[in-house]
């Protein structure tokens, strides 16, 4: 069977997919960082190379690259091009940012089913018990 | 004439190179079948009438207003071309495409009324001068295709032009210079004849020289 | 020094049921516009104006820096049109229109022309009569991407064309992308491509512009609200509402300038926030400009 190995063909933007295109590149750029496989120091494909590679407008590569450079994911040197930033336990604040993101999405349903700041607090001990039976 | 005008005219003539053989070639045979007897002679000039005429309408049809409703038109002016150029190549294009069947075959008509003994050679200024009218006849079509704005008024065109053998057929042969010298033995190079010749001469310029004027400065082609 | 390939400023354009009207569009070097509006709302006559093949009863244009349509010889030698109606001459093969475009571009490159014929599943010794819709779009494509032109003007070329061919043409137009010199123009109903490779997205209905933004930026502003009221609750007075449907206790808003301070305004009835993609972007937004209009 044939394995391909490329930089770019394992990022893929899905447009039936709720969330936006930059944000899909953004998180997948974000998720082998964190993984160790785009190692610290590692340049990343220019924004035109990688628009060309995933058929996706300049525009975007370019919005994603600077939200990644706004995150401290990457460090953009003019003229350079952008590398991934060597940053220590980048991979554990990366993990962090994202443990954030599902307690705001935890604390926004809560919301809308009119839960308190207590009930909320309530479930999540509950899940974390069941987490540490199992 | 810039060189995209020049392959712009190369590919008119590929374009058209069928019209360009079968028309030279009928003109040829019909040629042929009017030298057996008489009864061929009628045959003969009637295709021969046919084939020319035929042509001209084929190349005007294809050349002028399909290309405007087949939109290859786009695809000619997406080429590094002005309109004027366009235009141009088109005229000349068609023109030499005409030129070739109506040469063969004028030249071969001659020939007939020269060589075949049965044939007078008094009837030679007529036939210079129907040769002629066909020319003039073709221009005339041409120019009104391509500065006609409706596929009515093309239509228009064709049938009037194709009417105008008839026409001249009535007008000139009846001349004075003309019958009275056409079954002679010599031709008769006369006044009358020049006279016509001019005319014929004068509105082929003018066809050929009114679209260069008219539709190559138009700023709009749809 | 100004790079734009395409200038438009203030044309004006009369038919006899349709006017195109004040309208002004720009092109940089490097960008893709997507060219988005409904049938008839101008955007065949608008490419063609900027190719000159139609003159503008008002207003400039320029092409590549040419003025058009006095120089159009000289800009379109930079330029690749490709229109999904546009045919090729019924009297001779692709091949030999692919040795005419060769002779006229020095720029024709050989290699890249085998390599598309292949690619495009086309044959040189097919006869232009007898070419399929798809094969004809991709045979006039063919013939203005082996140019490497450096803008390409395009009108609906992924018509007709199969899913696959689809993804192998568009791939060819990003390809045109790596170089920041080159850019692309294209109208097409096909919003889904518009809106992952334009970087601006330019609509245009009856014959005027109603927007022309950053792809991205207009993704962002453009939000369906799914608001539940119940009995006896009603909404405040909201800013930037382009639509609103109402189902009983179930109101669906649509705001083209989202914030979420328009969120907090609405307060607890909020069910849901949503993003729209661009088709239904473009059809609340002709909506929503016919209804001002008020037609």
């Amino acid at each position: 069977m044939l394995c391909i190995h490329s930089m770019y063909s394992g990022i893929n933007i899905s447009q039936t997919d709720a969330r936006p295109m930059y944000l899909q590149i953004l998180e997948q750029i974000r998720a082998r960082v964190a993984a160790g496989d785009w190692p610290a120091g590692k340049e990343l494909p220019s924004i035109r190379a990688l628009a060309a590679a995933l058929n996706v407008s300049v525009i975007t590569i370019k919005r994603a690259y600077l939200d990644l450079e706004n995150e401290g994911v990457i460090v953009t040197r003019h003229g350079k091009g952008s590398f991934v930033a060597d940053v220590n336990g980048l991979a554990g604040e990366l993990r962090e940012a994202q443990l954030d993101e599902h307690l705001a999405e935890a604390a926004e349903i809560g919301r809308q089913l009119g839960l308190t700041e207590e009930d909320l607090a309530a479930r999540l001990r509950r899940v974390h018990r069941n987490l540490d039976k199992k | 004439m810039n060189t995209l005008t020049r392959k712009l005219i190369a590919k008119e003539l590929y374009v058209n190179r069928g019209f360009m053989v079968i028309g030279s070639a009928a003109g040829i045979v019909s040629i042929l079948i009017a030298t057996q007897g008489q009864i061929g002679f009628n045959i003969g000039c009637l295709t021969w009438l046919t084939t020319i005429i035929a042509m001209g309408v084929m190349l005007a049809i294809y050349g002028v207003m399909h290309e405007r409703k087949e939109h290859s038109l786009e695809f000619v002016l997406s080429l590094p071309v002005s309109i004027a150029d366009y235009v141009r190549a088109k005229v000349i294009g068609l023109w030499i495409c005409f030129l070739v069947v109506w040469l063969v075959s004028s030249v071969a008509a001659l020939l007939l009324v020269f060589l075949k003994e049965s044939v007078p050679d008094g009837i030679a200024p007529y036939t210079v001068l129907l040769c002629g009218f066909m020319l003039a006849n073709f221009g005339v079509l041409l120019c009104g295709m391509f500065e006609a704005r409706s596929e009515a008024a093309s239509t228009a065109m064709i049938v009037v032009t194709n009417m105008g053998i008839s026409v001249f057929m009535f007008t000139v042969g009846p001349m004075n210079g003309i019958k009275q010298t056409m079954w002679n033995a010599a031709p008769s190079w006369n006044e009358t004849f020049w006279i016509v010749l001019g005319c014929e001469l004068a509105v082929l310029l003018a066809s050929f020289a009114l679209p260069f004027f008219l539709s190559a400065r138009r700023r709009d082609f749809f | 020094m100004d790079n734009k390939h395409i200038e438009m400023r203030g044309v004006r354009k009369n038919f006899q049921f349709f006017t195109l009207d004040n309208l002004s569009l720009d092109l940089e070097a490097g960008e893709v516009m997507g060219f988005v509006g409904p049938n008839g709302a101008g955007k065949s006559t608008t490419l063609r104006l900027a190719m000159g093949m139609i003159a503008p009863d008002a207003g400039e244009i320029r092409l590549m820096g040419h003025a058009i349509p006095a120089a159009q010889a000289a800009a379109k030698r930079d330029v690749g049109y490709v229109s999904a109606d546009m045919r090729l001459l019924p009297q001779a093969t692709f091949g030999w229109h692919m040795e005419f475009a060769k002779s006229i571009y020095p720029e024709w490159d050989g290699g890249y022309a085998a390599t598309l014929v292949k690619r495009f599943n086309l044959r040189p010794e097919q006869s232009a009569r007898s070419l399929s819709l798809g094969e004809r779009v991709k045979a006039v494509l063919l013939l203005a991407l082996a140019r490497r032109p450096r803008l390409l003007i395009l009108d609906e070329p992924t018509t007709g064309l199969d899913p696959v061919a689809r993804h192998e043409v568009i791939s060819e137009f990003m390809d045109v992308l790596r170089d920041d010199d080159r850019s692309i123009l294209f109208s097409s109903h096909n919003t889904v491509d518009v809106e992952r490779i334009s970087d601006r997205i330019t609509f245009i209905d009856r014959g005027r512009i109603v927007e022309c933004s950053n792809k991205e930026d207009f993704l962002d502003r453009w939000r369906r609200i799914h608001v539940q009221l119940p009995a006896g609750a009603s909404l405040p007075e909201l800013p930037n509402i382009v639509g609103r449907v109402v189902d009983g206790q179930f109101v669906t808003l649509t705001t083209d300038r989202y914030s979420e301070g328009l969120r907090t305004l609405i307060g607890p009835y909020v069910r849901e926030v949503q993003r729209m993609n661009l088709e239904e972007i473009f059809v609340a937004n002709v909506m929503h400009c016919r209804e001002v209009r008020g037609s």
